[in-house]
């Protein structure tokens, strides 16, 4: 690779952090005010306390939770999709693991958030955290809430490594191109780095083990998610399939929501000639998998429901087949399998395009899909005199939008902050053999030659 | 210092703390001497009684000393005093021993209520704006003397009118004698249901003017024609109590119910079988059961003695009734018929009850008299297990005693509507009654007492017929004053409970016994009143004229020649009449009695307004019951809304489609629908008896409630009004049965 | 010996009249949530009478039944609360500790016969109607949970008494306000430790079962079904 390469991806990458448009402004102004319009309607619930959600007797979780499973599931977009693909050494991962891993971080923070925002009495969350207390009581180890506690901060410590360990040499990087008080920032973010071999030996070590490591931790974390329902004796959450289910429904929706994410940070930061079509096409492939899988699980799930004829669960059965949630139901089997599905197997519609379309429909499926899980159990439980149902309030509705808002702005401020393409594995990456077969290289020209 | 006095150390200095370090208005309150010497965080237990229903079950509050903002001579202050804190049902009480109906065990927040009258107040608008302004007890009083001084100075003593509710204790006893003394007419009682037609056919089939009195802890058989026992009719609590010993209490032996209604009502639910019935024809059933009975031979017709003998064709066995027939008239297939009869029979000791809407027919006394004869025809009447007349119960039926406007028995069919009677007074006193809100249309209450120069109400709340009146004397509630009540019904023995107050008055109230005593003092021509207060009145027991009211059961024909009964002949049934063309107005409307509100004088209590109903758990909502199938022939689903509209006008009120009404009838709770009744009810929902038609029953001339007829017609969706506190209406849906 | 609480529910008895409810709410200090709350699902009800209708009109039928918390030995409240708030006591009693729970409504969830109701506000009793509350049972805040406790002010009230008085306790002394005021007597209460006391006699009837049997909760309330 010559100099002029090297410079070339070195100004691309760096250009984000360099120049700064009007419309980054405007852009920040308006996921900031919808952000703090969700933060507003939060303050509003804590002031008035939870009578101001939708939530009721016997439905008592509903949008709060969905939204945590939610984007818990995202989260599982990048650290684990990026610990895979370093495991098995693809080598078109280069460019997509950094943006990959920023949204396991930022989509943990926003999930986690969630089991404090629906407490009855947040301002006592702490007690969920283990501590030595003067009344020395710890929390319950037998409830998945006191697991979830772990699981989460465990993945959430181990991403936000993983994502950081290959940023220092970047970091470094940084501090060398720029100047000023970025410099002096950034130099403190690079923790010293020289580029030495040794230090080269140690990151790689380094990585290594976290990329080993954090596959079961994001495995764990939705199935222990997936234990906060599958434990309680409640219709259709009572279920052994709940642990893989979550876990692929998160891998779908997280692989859905980093092809969102690559196609605009494409768009508007100009790296055509850094995420190529192949990268779509490849996650696209993956993202066939996941919604093929999903729809496996869905359809298991159901199956052994309907076959089980177990009448507390039929009820729920019936109630999103056919009744009242049956239109959100169809519409989740539409927006998971029936659109992306063709979109994704046939390969002359697993363009760019396609696969942006059925991202977006997934990202809606999965929403759909978390509501699914927790609201209807609850509202046709094991009496039929207490059913209920549930209607979203302004506070909940606002709080869920903003957290798309203020995932979107973390986002934003990471890209300008830091190159969202890793400069360092992607020169690697180019001073590296073809791993490619020839047939492969083939096709790769093929694609390179149909490029806009 | 153990945990328990820390802990009531720390809330008094930290109440006092907070008292003393905020500028509340409680701070600059002065401290009144505590007015109860109650150990603090000590329970007492006080005896009082029920004031909500006439049944008259005694109570049992838990007192326990509590700090209150009290008014005292007019000085707002603080003082300790005993509060009553929760009603049971007294143990020792023969009525209720013990137990309490969901409303009795709400009648606290009567006292407690924050919309309760707390002095008296002199009319400040124009009549009906509903504005009153505080006056003083002295001014109030001399204003109602005033009023009566000139009505005698003028010698229109029977321009005084009184109404009442009807109430079997010493507080109407002494209303009564007070008008007797003034020289006014005796006072009017008024209620929404009452059973003046059921007494007058116990008059006329048992020589007994009073409800009847259930042994039902030894019966194993019971069939009620509409009589909800279990639930708000007569007294229900001594009802539950038998019903529960007749299913469980005899072991091996399980007495079996049976209710005939088109309605299903609480106690309905709870019937072995349910017979739905054309309205109205109750009466022929019962006589159908009484011609299987006689034609199998195992009754004789003689059997039924004197009850018998009030139904047309009862000594040739009924032939006109034969099970073919009846089913056509009633819907009650033959053969069933037959075996409920089979069973009537052979299961002894067996008994039959009527009441509700099966008497608030035109033809209402004669189903009474049909039931009465069958009960007779069984020997079921006075025997274990069967009906019985509660000694001292009997109620006057005849001028001179307090007279029903609803079915008033100074002459059959020669009743004075209410309005008639009110028109000409001067001065009306109220006290308990409202009939403003609880009376048709039609009979123009509220515009007869627009007319009227001067009202007074006893009332401790402002309601549509308070809220018309000159002067309000709020009375204490019940907790705080001495009470006193002789029920007519649910024992076999006769009864005179009384109790002293449970606590002192929360406001500046006073007892009506005491102020009727006080005016009568004060008249410039003082009435001659034996006692100084209602406490002496109560302490000196049922006054001599009281006891003369209780009949002597043993000389029923001396009664029967002291007071002639008009109509000891026998009677042909004839079919109901309803108001309302039957092909324009194509329902049944029945308006039955809240479980939770009864009439409506309860829906100013929070407690009951959020009491679910038994069989829609509504809270706080009124709704139309409809059969289901009809309702989803017209398109009509849970929650939409429906304009009910009879000849006497419309109303619109949420749908409730039930499996458990016939599909031609329209059902309706009473109690919601108040324009003026507190913060908790004013406003809320319709009120069924607004568009009842004035029909009354043809014989006694008492308001057959049920005999309007009405149309509907759905006029927009659901929009939440209905507010039900339960889901399903069933358990796991049949199209997904579980294996 | 230990006291082992429960209760026995005779359907036949049953009359779905509701005086259990409200003695419940006066004697627990339940909150009115009035119509606005009450639409919007927050209403609570300690204790409340199902009703079921069966088959269409004519052929109609209603089953009632009074639904409590079962006190299940094996509770499936409690293992879940991360915050021990729902826990057994040595009783066998699901107690509810109102300071401990942070209202993660979890055990609401796991609960299958839904008598956990949660505070979705701070509770108001329009003046003076708080003088009626009942100073042994304390008035749940917003965010906490709450539930039936088979009285349990009443249980240890009796239990002081039982020892002011140096004797024994004696069946049928203490009872839960519901059971105090049910007209039929259709509620029965009392210790399961003690085989001849009335309500042990009653859960070994034949017409006893347990309701939602199959989850495995082990509930101390049995229902005697109706015989019709």
């Amino acid at each position: 690779m010559d100099l002029a390469t090297e410079r070339k991806i070195n100004h691309d990458l760096l250009r984000p952090l360099r120049q700064t448009s009007v419309w980054f402004f405007l852009l920040v102004a308006l996921l900031g005010s919808i952000i703090l319009t969700g933060a507003g309607a939060w303050l509003y619930q804590l002031s008035n306390g939870l009578v101001v959600a939708g939530i009721r007797w016997p439905i008592f979780w509903a949008f709060y939770i969905t939204n945590f499973v939610f984007w818990i599931g995202i989260s599982h977009a990048g650290t684990l999709i990026s610990a895979i693909l370093r495991l098995v050494n693809a080598t078109w991962r280069r460019p997509v693991t950094r943006c990959a891993e920023v949204i396991t971080v930022f989509a943990l923070m926003i999930g986690a958030m969630f089991p404090i925002i629906h407490l009855g009495r947040p301002w006592l969350f702490f007690w969920l955290i283990p501590y030595p207390s003067e009344r020395q009581i710890w929390p319950n180890m037998r409830s998945p809430l006191a697991w979830d506690f772990f699981a989460i901060s465990t993945y959430l410590t181990g991403s936000t490594l993983f994502l950081l360990l290959p940023i220092i040499p970047d970091f470094a990087l940084m501090r060398d191109q720029m100047t000023g008080w970025r410099k002096k920032i950034y130099g403190v973010l690079a923790l010293g780095w020289q580029g030495t071999t040794k230090q080269w030996h140690r990151l790689e070590a380094a990585m290594q083990i976290m990329a080993i490591a954090i596959v079961p931790v994001a495995v764990s974390v939705h199935t222990i998610v997936s234990f906060d329902f599958s434990m309680s004796p409640v219709p259709m959450w009572h279920s052994t399939v709940f642990g893989p289910y979550f876990v692929a429904g998160a891998i779908f929706s997280g692989i859905a929501g980093l092809i969102l994410a690559m196609a605009v940070l494409r768009k508007i930061l100009h790296l055509e000639e850094y995420l190529h079509p192949l990268h779509f096409q490849n996650l696209g492939k993956l993202l066939l998998l996941m919604s093929l899988l999903w729809g496996y699980f869905t359809f298991v799930e159901r199956l052994t429901t309907w076959y089980g004829n177990n009448s507390a669960e039929m009820a729920v059965f019936w109630e999103t087949q056919t009744g009242a949630y049956a239109p959100l139901f169809w519409t989740m089997v539409f927006c998971n399998f029936i659109i992306p599905f063709p979109l994704l197997a046939i390969r002359k519609l697993r363009t760019i395009t396609g696969t942006v379309i059925a991202s977006s429909t997934i990202v809606v499926g999965m929403w759909i899909e978390r509501f699914l899980i927790v609201v209807p159990s609850l509202a046709r439980k094991n009496l039929p005199y207490t059913w209920a149902s549930y209607r979203p309030q302004p506070v909940e509705i606002l709080i869920t939008i903003a957290t798309f808002a203020a995932m979107t702005l973390l986002y934003t401020l990471f890209a300008k902050a830091v190159p969202i393409i890793s400069i360092w594995e992607l020169k690697v990456g180019m001073h590296a053999p073809p791993l490619l077969t020839p047939e492969e290289q083939e096709q790769q020209r093929e694609l390179w030659r149909t490029r806009p | 210092m153990d945990r328990r006095q820390f802990i009531k150390i720390s809330a008094f200095t930290g109440s006092s703390a907070t008292l003393a370090s905020c500028g509340n208005p409680e701070y600059h309150l002065i401290r009144f001497v505590p007015e109860d010497r109650i150990v603090p965080g000590t329970a007492v237990w006080r005896p009082s009684i029920c004031p909500l229903c006439p049944a008259g079950c005694g109570v049992i509050a838990r007192v326990m000393d509590g700090e209150v903002e009290v008014l005292r001579n007019g000085q707002l202050g603080l003082t300790r005093m005993g509060l009553a804190k929760k009603l049971e049902g007294n143990p020792d009480h023969p009525i209720n021993q013990g137990k309490l109906c969901t409303r009795g065990q709400a009648a606290a927040e009567i006292t407690y209520h924050p919309d309760r009258v707390g002095h008296p107040l002199k009319r400040a608008g124009t009549r009906g704006d509903g504005k009153f302004e505080e006056i003083s007890w002295e001014q109030a009083l001399g204003e109602l003397v005033a009023k009566l001084d000139a009505l005698a100075a003028a010698n229109d003593q029977n321009k005084l009118a009184i109404l009442l509710r009807p109430e079997r204790g010493l507080r109407g006893e002494l209303i009564r004698q007070f008008a007797t003394r003034f020289g006014a007419p005796v006072p009017l009682t008024y209620e929404f249901f009452d059973d003046d037609v059921l007494r007058r056919a116990n008059a006329l089939s048992f020589g007994n003017h009073q409800l009847p009195t259930f042994d039902l802890a030894e019966s194993r058989y019971l069939l009620s024609f509409g009589a909800d026992f279990l639930g708000t009719w007569n007294s229900p609590v001594a009802q539950n109590i038998g019903y529960g010993e007749m299913r469980q209490g005899r072991p091996g032996s399980r007495g079996k119910f049976v209710q005939v209604e088109y309605r299903m009502s609480q106690t309905g639910a709870n019937a072995d079988e349910w017979v739905p019935v054309k309205p109205g024809m109750e009466g022929v059933l019962a006589l159908g059961i009484a011609q299987v009975i006689m034609k199998s031979g195992s009754r004789r017709a003689g059997d039924a003695g004197p009850a018998g003998m009030l139904i047309d064709g009862w000594a040739g066995g009924l032939a006109e009734y034969t099970a073919q027939e009846v089913s056509k008239r009633t819907g009650v297939p033959a053969a069933r018929l037959e075996r409920l009869a089979k069973e009537f029979s052979e299961q002894k000791p067996a008994v039959a009850m009527i009441a509700g809407a099966a008497v608030a027919q035109t033809n209402g006394l004669f189903n009474a008299l049909a039931v009465n004869a069958l009960n007779a025809l069984m020997g079921s009447v006075g025997t274990p297990g069967g009906v019985f007349f509660m000694q001292g119960g009997a109620q006057e039926d005849i001028a001179g005693g307090p007279r029903s406007a609803n079915a008033t028995a100074r002459s059959l069919n020669d009743r004075q509507p209410l309005q008639e009677e009110l028109r000409d007074a001067q001065v009306l006193l109220i006290d308990g009654a409202n009939p403003v809100y609880a009376a048709p249309r039609a009979w123009k209450v509220r515009e007869t007492l627009t007319q009227l120069p001067y009202i007074v109400s006893f009332g401790n709340f402002i309601d549509e017929t308070s809220a018309l009146v000159d002067l309000i004397l709020p009375d204490h509630s019940f907790l705080e004053s001495w009470v006193q009540s002789m029920p007519e019904s649910g024992a076999k023995t006769a009864i005179v409970s009384m109790a002293a107050p449970v606590m002192q008055p929360l406001h500046e109230t006073r007892a009506t016994g005491d102020v009727i005593l006080d005016v009568a003092r004060r008249l410039r021509k003082p009435l001659e009143l034996p006692w100084k207060t209602f406490e002496e009145m109560v302490k000196a027991g049922p006054s001599p004229a009281a006891a003369k009211r209780v009949p002597d059961r043993a000389k029923p024909q001396e009664k029967a020649a002291r007071r002639p009964l008009p109509g000891g002949e026998a009677r042909k049934f004839a079919e109901p009449q309803f108001n309302g063309d039957a092909n324009e107005y194509g329902f049944h409307f029945l308006p039955y009695p809240s479980q939770a509100l009864l009439d409506g004088s309860l829906a100013h209590l929070p407690l009951l307004q959020e009491l679910p109903d038994p069989m829609s758990s509504a809270v706080w909502s009124s709704w139309a019951e409809i059969n289901m199938q009809t309702a989803e022939r017209l398109g009509i689903r849970q929650g939409d809304w429906l304009e009910i509209t009879s000849s006497q006008g419309t109303i619109r009120v949420p749908a409730f489609p039930s499996p458990g009404i016939a599909p031609d009838v329209v059902a309706m709770p009473t109690g919601q629908g108040h324009e003026n009744f507190t913060r908790y009810a004013t406003g809320r929902g319709a009120n069924p008896i607004s568009i009842l038609a004035p029909v009354v029953e043809s014989e006694t001339g008492a308001l057959a409630w049920a005999a309007t007829r009405v149309k509907i017609t759905r006029v927009a969706d659901a929009d939440g009004t209905l507010v039900l506190f339960a889901g399903s209406l069933r358990d796991y849906p049949p199209e997904h049965p579980h294996r | 010996m230990t006291h082992r609480w429960g209760m026995a529910v005779d359907l036949d008895r049953c009359t779905g009249c509701e005086a259990c409810v409200t003695a419940c709410r006066t004697e627990n200090n339940i909150r009115i949530a009035g119509p606005e709350q009450s639409a919007r699902g927050r209403a609570i009800a300690w204790i409340r009478v199902e009703r079921y209708y069966e088959g269409d009109f004519p052929d109609v039928r209603v089953k009632f039944r009074p639904v409590m918390c079962q006190q299940c030995d094996a509770a499936p409240c409690e293992p879940v609360c991360p915050t021990y708030a729902s826990h057994h006591t040595d009783e066998g009693l699901n107690a509810q500790v109102y300071n401990r729970c942070i209202g993660t409504r979890y055990c609401a969830n796991a609960c299958p016969y839904n008598v956990r109701f949660f505070n979705f506000g701070n509770p108001v009793w329009d003046r003076p109607l708080e003088l009626s509350l009942n100073p042994d049972v304390s008035v749940r805040e917003v965010g906490v949970v709450e539930k039936c406790t088979f009285c349990v002010q009443r249980i240890n009230a009796g239990k002081e008494q039982a020892k002011a008085e140096n004797r024994e306790l004696k069946d049928g002394e203490i009872k839960p306000a519901c059971v105090q005021s049910c007209p039929t007597s259709a509620l029965v209460f009392g210790d399961l430790n003690d085989p001849e006391s009335e309500v042990s006699r009653l859960s070994r009837s034949s017409r006893g079962t347990k309701l939602l049997e199959d989850l495995g909760t082990l509930p101390k309330v049995t229902y005697l079904q109706r015989q019709s």
